[in-house]
């Protein structure tokens, strides 16, 4: 990759490349989207935004050819026009070919194969006799993601790959075809900040080499640092397009939210945090947790009623930390002490019994239970409690259901409607009741506002503060270092699998924490860290 | 993300019309299979005939009510077969000592065989369909070790329970039955039940939830291993005869295709025991059609194939919302 | 005989898997041991005093097309040297599992009738894995047999046997099926009994039963299987030429085995109430036949049955009335199978094809003839 982060040429923003004008898409009984103007240029880089359910994953999967737009009610609107000309993506194969490159928020590629084969998946360099050069493909793969900062063996299935490294992978395929506009939808979501810089570097190269990007995020300081102009998506259609540079933060927020911006400074933009009571004997103490090459003697202790923050980039220990209290990842050694009493490690069922309870970071994969109701999922955990003689107590748990819906406020057409149907924030509410049922002393919360929407955010970001205030110990970990310094009374620093800092009181700031982060001698690149490990 | 859950009113309407079709669809199926066989075939409509029907899939039903519990753990039971004969086996060699005692012998020899199939499944971590291959190899041998062939049973208890009835309906009806309600009440009000179905739906899920999920597998594969027994011992009193060799041939395959067919999606998290009784109703209408009208048996085979297709299009539909 | 195709499945897999087999044979084991440990059948007297050897009685079998005319095969023609057979080895490959009267039947034959003559047998059984039954008679061979005989699970596929026993001059015997090669060079003869003949006995049987008119049911064997093949044409074929009023109204399979037999003769009486007659291929299905005509609470003799086999509890049903005919297919080729072997290696002529006359059980003899069966 040549560098351009040196010099940040901003090239005067070239012809339109993909456009729709009025187009709509309607599902049965839903209008997804409602006659939205779009258009992004050659050598832009347009933001996507809007709330979940505003409509920006459908005009995404129209415009790659996933869904059809609905036929146009007038004339010249509901058409895609790519190029100049009218086009009709009739599937994702015809837009990418046509020069259309998408990257997901999950990833999209195939965990069992190889990093090299999934880089180069349907156009493998071939050899004499037709046969994939695996020396070259292997050589390639490794300059490709050389050149994004990932050092990996391009020879190992992707699934043995974090997260992040997942995500590089699938940029480092998108670059690599020559695409003419290029989507991302989330891109940062599993990032860390440094693979973050390479991604913004990456944009930038593209940008200036005249590719469009269409870039869909959450947050918002990575739009005022990448972005160029932006587009504001509520209820199916575009509200407001235009640069980027002319709209302060809380009016890009208030456009999204739709609320005048008195409203949203209350919900959404102060603090979480208040300030709790930190003197008190603590409820659960870790003691020199250790485990091969992922923590190295991690001691930490959480009181009733405070928030404790995890700090620390990704790979460096966190959720491996949240686990391994939670006896969901066996320490090699180490012990944990709840309320004096020494809890059995590498057993979760012996963790609840104790009072402690994890909120994944996966929240899909390890948290819920799509295909179970919300009352079955919230009554999951507590259900011995709640049976007697191995039969379910139906009333008990309609009565627990119940109390947990209405104090979480969780949004679902009824007890019954299946968990996976519900939007990412009710989805963690959901988590949440499922251990409040449990009367918990400790909750572990692993990434806990990861991918929902700014609204359900706040609301995630107030029930920790409440539960707090009742009196339980939180763990809290986020790669989101405003919401972990405005949440947390006290931050403990990992980096490499140890405590490298503990910030409490005034020191717990954004500058104090970054600081603390790089304050310890950078190793870059350090193989145990690297790769294999999911935080 | 989540557009689609806005939800409208037509929509609504038209997914839950689809939704119903999905889920009734297989008793749709029997509904017409009887129709058409009342209207096209002679002597179907007595007493008798439906007797038949119902003694002839008792224990296939039996079996699928242990499969359909497998199946919405993720699983898959592929011992049910052998652990058939293994119980005809054990049957005839304890009957000596009087009915009760050899049942209770067969059962416990289909719980044997679904502790070790649980506990290579939920301790050593084999996939559910290698652990139960295995056992399905090693079952019918050790069957046919125990009795190495055919050998009548006279017994007069096993004859009646073959062939006797309360108030006309026959004792293997009402044992099918009975075990088809137990079963049905222990997914729906049992702790056990509700776990089965989360660690069906989402292992890891269940496992960070705190519950006991090798406890649950294990028990999972016990109940369908000592269902494959009774309805082992089911068969041998239908055929007064003890055939280990044969009995429980291909039953797995019977019993997949009841769940399957009758709603129980593969990726499990889900078990329909209404639907696996259809299932079963389904397929036994079926063969039963097709030979009462003489049709080359290939026919059969085609029209399962059919059934099959049909029922995994729909969960496919299912799946897809 | 047919679960065990599935043993070659689990072979081969991964460390987990064969793990898991362990597993399943220590169980295997220790339930086996608990098993038979106490066991109490419930006749276990009862039933010894039935068992009868298969030496005993005129078990043996009967030449039914003796020479005249048909194709021989001496020693020198084939390549080998005279030996005596009291000395020689013997190598005796079975195909299947001995799980059915059939196969115990013919197994103990042969070890009976080695035991007269004083003969050493090696023995190997093929577990219906056909794979085995080839490096079963390569290990025979290997092992020192000087003769062989073979009741082979195909029919082709023997070209190495074949090459292999040729080079170390190994006269070769096959009974109950024959194998594609050339009889007197690549094998010596064929012992077995003729599968369409027995259809055609068997509808005599029948003709002879119902008074030649009425509706008739066959229960067919397994589905591609040459027995099910020629007992259906033989049957089919003679009725045609002999009692065109016989009609056969339904053919269904019962995969030779009882129970599907059972199933389906209780769907026939249901359908056609007014059957007049039952051909099933094996004692087996005939015997299942039996049974769901109790259940439908007819009366023995109602409804015809003529079956092929020839075992015990088939023969009973003869006594008991339920069965009008049974065509004995004789499994006992020990005697024959050695007498050839005598004859040729002392230098003898001895037919290439030798077909065994089956006798049959009707109620003339069920009674008297009861310990003849198998």
């Amino acid at each position: 990759m040549p560098s351009t982060t040196g010099h940040d040429t901003r090239p005067v923003m070239g012809a339109a490349v993909l456009s729709v004008r009025g187009l709509s898409k309607t599902f049965p009984g839903v209008h997804a989207l409602d006659g939205v103007d779009f258009t992004a240029h050659a050598g832009e880089v347009h933001a996507l935004i809007g709330e979940n359910g505003a409509g920006k994953s459908t005009l995404i999967k129209v415009l790659t050819g996933v869904y059809r737009p609905d036929p146009a009610a007038t004339p010249g609107t509901g058409v895609i026009t790519y190029d100049g000309s009218e086009v009709e993506f009739t599937t994702p194969l015809a837009a990418q070919h046509a020069g259309i490159s998408t990257i997901y928020q999950e990833v999209n590629l195939v965990p069992l194969m190889s990093v090299a084969r999934n880089l180069f998946l349907g156009r493998e360099p071939r050899g004499r006799l037709g046969l994939i050069d695996f020396r070259r493909m292997h050589r390639e793969a490794e300059q490709a993601l050389r050149d994004l900062g990932v050092r990996v063996d391009v020879r190992r299935p992707l699934r043995e790959l974090g997260v992040g490294a997942q995500q590089m992978v699938a940029l480092a395929r998108a670059v690599a075809v020559d695409a003419r506009v290029v989507i991302m939808d989330e891109p940062t979501s599993s990032l860390e900040p440094r693979e973050v810089a390479t991604l913004f570097g990456v944009i930038r190269m593209l940008r200036a080499r005249g590719v469009a990007v269409i870039y869909v995020s959450h947050r918002l300081d990575e739009l005022y640092e990448v972005c160029d102009t932006v587009t504001v998506l509520r209820d199916g259609t575009s509200v407001h397009s235009g640069p980027i540079a002319e709209l302060d933060r809380l009016r890009l927020v208030s456009l999204m939210l739709g609320r005048e911006v008195g409203d949203v400074r209350d919900e959404g933009l102060t603090n979480f945090s208040g300030n709790h009571d930190t003197e008190a004997q603590p409820i659960l103490e870790a003691q020199e947790l250790t485990v091969h090459h992922q923590l190295r003697g991690v001691s930490l202790a959480i009181r009733p009623g405070e928030v404790v923050g995890l700090g620390g980039l990704l790979g460096s220990g966190r959720s491996e930390t949240a686990k391994a209290i939670a006896g969901a990842l066996p320490p090699d050694s180490g012990r944990v002490v709840v309320a004096g009493a020494a809890v059995r490690t590498g057993s979760t069922p012996a963790a609840i019994r104790a009072g402690v309870s994890l909120l994944p970071e996966d929240r899909k994969a390890e948290g819920i239970v799509p295909g179970l109701s919300v009352r079955e999922n919230i009554a999951l955990a507590a259900l011995p409690g709640l049976s007697r003689f191995g039969l379910v107590d139906e009333a008990r748990i309609d009565r627990v259901v119940d109390t947990f819906m209405k104090r979480l406020r969780i949004k679902a057409s009824g007890p019954h409607q299946r968990v996976g149907e519900l939007s990412g924030g009710n989805q963690q509410k959901v988590l949440l009741a499922r251990w409040l049922a449990m009367n918990p002393k400790v909750l572990l919360l692993d990434e806990p506002t990861r991918g929902i929407d700014v609204g359900a955010k706040a609301e995630v970001q107030k029930l920790i503060d409440e539960l707090a205030d009742d009196g339980l110990g939180v763990l809290l970990i986020s790669s989101d270092v405003e919401e972990l310094i405005e949440g947390s009374d006290r931050v403990v620093v990992l980096k490499d699998g140890a405590v490298v800092e503990e910030l409490t009181g005034d020191a717990v700031t954004e500058d104090r924490l970054l600081r603390a982060i790089a304050a310890a001698p950078a190793t870059t690149a350090d193989p145990r860290t690297r790769g294999g490990d999911d935080d | 993300m989540t557009d689609l859950s806005l939800g409208g009113r037509t929509r609504v309407d038209r997914d839950r019309l689809l939704h119903l079709l999905q889920n009734y669809g297989v008793h749709l199926g029997v509904a017409v299979l009887l129709l058409v066989n009342i209207a096209i075939t002679p002597h179907f409509l007595s007493a008798e005939n439906f007797r038949t029907q119902a003694v002839q899939v008792a224990p296939v039903l039996v079996v699928a009510l242990g499969m359909a519990l497998a199946i919405g753990s993720e699983g898959v039971d592929l011992s049910v077969g052998s652990v058939m004969a293994l119980s005809t086996s054990l049957l005839s060699l304890y009957l000596g000592y009087g009915m009760w005692i050899a049942l209770l012998i067969a059962v416990l020899g289909g719980v044997a065989v679904g502790v070790t199939n649980g506990a290579l499944v939920a301790f050593i971590g084999v996939q559910p369909i290698v652990a139960t291959l295995a056992l399905m190899v090693a079952g019918r041998g050790l069957a046919q070790v125990l009795l190495p062939q055919l050998k009548d049973v006279r017994d007069p208890t096993m004859a009646s329970l073959g062939s006797g009835d309360l108030l006309g309906v026959p004792y293997l009806v009402l044992i099918a039955v009975a075990l088809a309600l137990l079963v049905a009440f222990v997914v729906r009000r049992t702790t056990f039940g509700r776990q089965l179905l989360a660690i069906g739906d989402s292992r890891p899920a269940a496992k960070l939830a705190g519950l006991p999920v090798r406890r649950v597998l294990i028990l999972v594969y016990v109940c369908s291993g000592a269902l494959a027994a009774i309805a082992g011992v089911l068969a041998t009193a239908r055929l007064t005869a003890s055939d280990p060799t044969s009995l429980g041939n291909l039953m797995e395959l019977s019993a997949i295709t009841a769940v399957v067919v009758g709603g129980t999606p593969l990726s499990g998290g889900r078990v329909r025991v209404g639907g696996t009784v259809a299932g079963a109703v389904l397929i036994q209408l079926l063969t039963a059609t097709l030979i009462k009208h003489d049709l080359p048996p290939s026919w059969t085979q085609i029209a399962q194939a059919v059934v099959i297709i049909l029922a995994v299009y729909a969960a496919r539909e299912r799946g897809r919302r | 005989m047919k679960p065990n195709i599935f043993l070659r499945r689990t072979s081969g897999r991964s460390g987990r898997a064969s793990a898991s087999t362990l597993l399943a044979v220590g169980l295997a084991a220790s339930l086996a041991l608990t098993a038979t440990g106490c066991a109490k059948s419930e006749d276990d007297d009862a039933d010894s005093g039935d068992s009868t050897s298969a030496s005993e009685g005129d078990a043996g079998q009967v030449v039914s097309s003796p020479g005249a005319g048909a194709e021989t095969c001496v020693i020198g023609d084939y390549g080998a040297e005279k030996l005596d057979l009291k000395t020689a080895t013997v190598g005796f490959s079975q195909s299947e599992k001995e799980a059915n009267p059939f196969r115990i039947a013919e197994t103990a034959s042969i070890k009976a009738e080695a035991g007269k003559r004083g003969v050493k047998l090696l023995t190997a059984n093929a577990q219906s894995q056909f794979s085995k039954q080839i490096s079963d008679v390569q290990d025979l061979i290997a092992k020192g047999a000087d003769l062989l005989v073979i009741a082979p699970l195909n029919s082709d596929g023997w070209e190495p046997v074949l090459r292999q026993a040729k080079a170390k001059h190994i006269p070769i015997v096959t009974i109950d099926r024959k194998i594609n090669a050339a009889a007197c060079k690549d094998y010596v003869s064929f012992i077995g009994s003729d599968f369409v003949e027995q259809g055609r006995r068997a509808a005599d049987r029948m003709i002879e039963a119902t008074g030649g008119k009425g509706e008739l049911a066959i229960l067919l064997g397994a589905a591609g299987n040459n027995v099910t093949t020629d007992r259906t044409k033989g049957f089919q074929e003679q009725l045609k030429k002999k009692a065109p009023d016989l009609k056969v109204v339904f053919k269904q399979t019962g995969e030779f085995a009882r129970e599907k037999g059972q199933q389906v003769t209780e769907q026939l009486i249901q359908s056609k109430p007014g059957i007049d007659g039952i051909y099933a291929e094996n004692d087996e299905m005939g015997l299942g036949a039996v049974g769901a005509l109790k259940g439908a609470g007819k009366k023995a003799g109602d409804v015809k049955i003529v079956t092929i086999d020839g075992t015990k509890n088939a023969v009973r049903g003869i006594v008991d009335g339920w069965i009008d005919g049974v065509i004995e297919s004789n499994p006992r080729f020990g005697p024959l199978a050695f007498q050839t072997l005598d004859t040729f290696t002392k230098g003898g002529k001895v037919a290439q094809d030798i077909v065994i006359k089956d006798s049959a059980y009707t109620k003339d003899n069920a009674k008297s003839d009861l310990g003849k069966a198998y």
